[in-house]
């Protein structure tokens, strides 16, 4: 069952995640301030919460997944390395040591 | 490490501290408003007995019977921070044993969408207006007053006296009880 969920994508990059934050502060920003004054005006605070909660609500389907927009700078790593055929049999065993250090 | 779960928290925690501010600015934006409104009070008709009072001391005690009525129009309380009003009658006297008296007589709850227009006529008091004592014959300067409690979204439970009390004198004498 884990297995399942772990094998669906979430990652974002750097940049992206910055920019999700962003998003979702300024969804919720507007929208209760958008909020404030309506329920001021028709003077109704349930209204108030109601248009917070629907920023939340859009904010969640925008910022949540993985959208593409936010995986446009990936980080670019090195080239996998070939592995030399050449070495012996103990040698691989230390350069997996040496790739967890990292 | 950022996934799913952490920007969902971020997210829903932002969001709480986003409404919270806005309850408090709810809250800001009523808390200096002036909620008393002109409340007008007749009383028809007052009547007194002297009657065993159970509870009280094991003597007879004055009990008043006060049918009043009251109009009052409540719609400038309301604004989007109150959820209803618990309106209550008390009668405020002194006594030689006590200064001050306060009996509350009749209540009532408005809730909002409610009639906010009292247009009440005739109305008997729901409670017994038992005094301790003998203290409401010939007691001059009984004070009815009609005050409200506002009960809000957010912030304090304001404790508002309307404006527009009635001064009635209660009688010399008992009605007495008529035996058939």
């Amino acid at each position: 069952m884990l297995s399942i969920f772990k094998s669906i994508p979430t990652h974002m990059d750097y940049k992206g995640q910055k920019l999700a934050e962003q998003i979702f502060q300024g969804i919720i920003l507007v929208s209760a301030v958008i909020g404030f004054v309506y329920g001021l005006i028709i003077e109704q605070f349930g209204w108030t919460v109601y248009i917070v909660l629907a920023g939340f609500a859009v904010s969640c389907v925008l910022t949540l997944p993985p959208w593409p927009m936010y995986r446009k700078s990936p980080l670019s790593w090195q080239p996998v390395l070939p592995e030399p055929n050449t070495e012996v049999v103990q040698k691989p065993q230390e350069s997996l040591k040496k790739k967890k250090h990292k | 490490m950022n996934t799913v779960l952490s920007r969902a928290n971020s997210l829903f925690a932002f969001s709480l501290s986003v409404m919270a501010a806005l309850t408090f600015g709810c809250f800001i934006t009523t808390a200096f408003k002036d909620r008393r409104v002109p409340v007008d009070l007749h009383v028809s008709k007052v009547m007194l007995k002297n009657v065993d009072d159970f509870t009280g001391p094991r003597e007879r005690s004055d009990l008043g019977f006060v049918t009043f009525d009251v109009f009052a129009d409540l719609q400038p309380v309301f604004d989007w921070n109150v959820k209803q009003l618990f309106l209550y009658l008390s009668a405020e006297y002194s006594t030689k044993s006590n200064a001050l008296n306060q009996v509350v007589l009749w209540d009532k709850i408005v809730r909002r969408g409610e009639n906010t227009k009292l247009n009440l006529k005739d109305m008997k008091s729901k409670y017994f207006f038992f005094d301790d004592g003998n203290g409401l014959r010939a007691n001059k300067n009984i004070t009815l007053t009609l005050s409200w409690n506002v009960v809000p979204n957010a912030g304090i439970l304001p404790l508002v006296a309307g404006s527009g009390h009635i001064s009635l004198p209660f009688p010399d004498t008992y009605e007495t009880t008529k035996s058939y």
